[in-house]
């Protein structure tokens, strides 16, 4: 019986629940990470604006990064053993290349590479997290 | 591990995603576990087993 090919992240390949948590999950990443540029640059930027503004912005942020988590978490408790192998894999990844990333970035910088600033290890984190699952989806697809 | 899955989907004419939806699994996993990418876990052999009416080394086999 031949079958259509998979296309990850569809829900003709997750169960729909997990496509929505998935999406939900995403969804809140991505609010959360363009409501850190904004807090970041109304911190930056605070000095013509009420003393509560970046305050609240940085109250706002956590509310929203506690929000993500949880739906991550529900995604994750969710989703069957082979998607949460992928992501256990690249939650991994991520934290060894954020970690070493972290550690090592700062000691090249006062060697003279560009400043990144704390930043740096979580910027790392996040992108190798991303890529590691995508990678990871892409390894088990195919040949269906 | 090798296994019998797709073999035993097929005499039953049941889709991947019909398989999936009877296992509680996504799709992306049932066609893992027939390309020989991914061994699943023992509770879903199991899951797997009895779906099918037989034994798990019915249809898995060690290389």
């Amino acid at each position: 019986m031949s079958e259509p090919p998979l296309r990850p992240g569809c829900e003709d390949v997750a169960s729909p629940a997990d496509a929505r948590n998935r999406r939900r999950a995403n969804v809140w990443l991505f609010a959360t990470m363009a409501l850190y540029l904004g807090a970041s640059a109304t911190v930056r930027w605070r000095a013509g604006l009420p003393a509560f503004v970046p305050w609240a912005a940085i109250t706002v942020l956590l509310g929203m990064a506690v929000a993500t988590v949880r739906a991550y978490r529900r995604f994750l408790r969710g989703a069957d053993e082979l998607v949460r192998r992928i992501q256990t894999d690249a939650l991994a990844v991520g934290f060894s290349v954020g970690a070493v990333v972290g550690l090592a970035y700062p000691l090249l910088e006062t060697l003279g590479a560009p400043r990144l600033g704390a930043a740096a290890g979580f910027v790392a984190m996040m992108l190798a997290w991303g890529l590691a699952s995508w990678l990871g989806a892409r390894r088990y697809d195919g040949g269906s | 591990m090798n296994n019998r899955l797709r073999v035993l989907r097929a005499e039953r004419r049941w889709s991947q995603a019909e398989l999936a939806a009877r296992l509680g699994v996504s799709r992306q996993t049932v066609n893992a576990i027939e390309t020989g990418r991914y061994d699943p876990s023992l509770p879903l052999a199991f899951t797997i087993a009895r779906e099918f009416g037989l034994k798990i080394e019915e249809i898995f086999q060690p290389e």
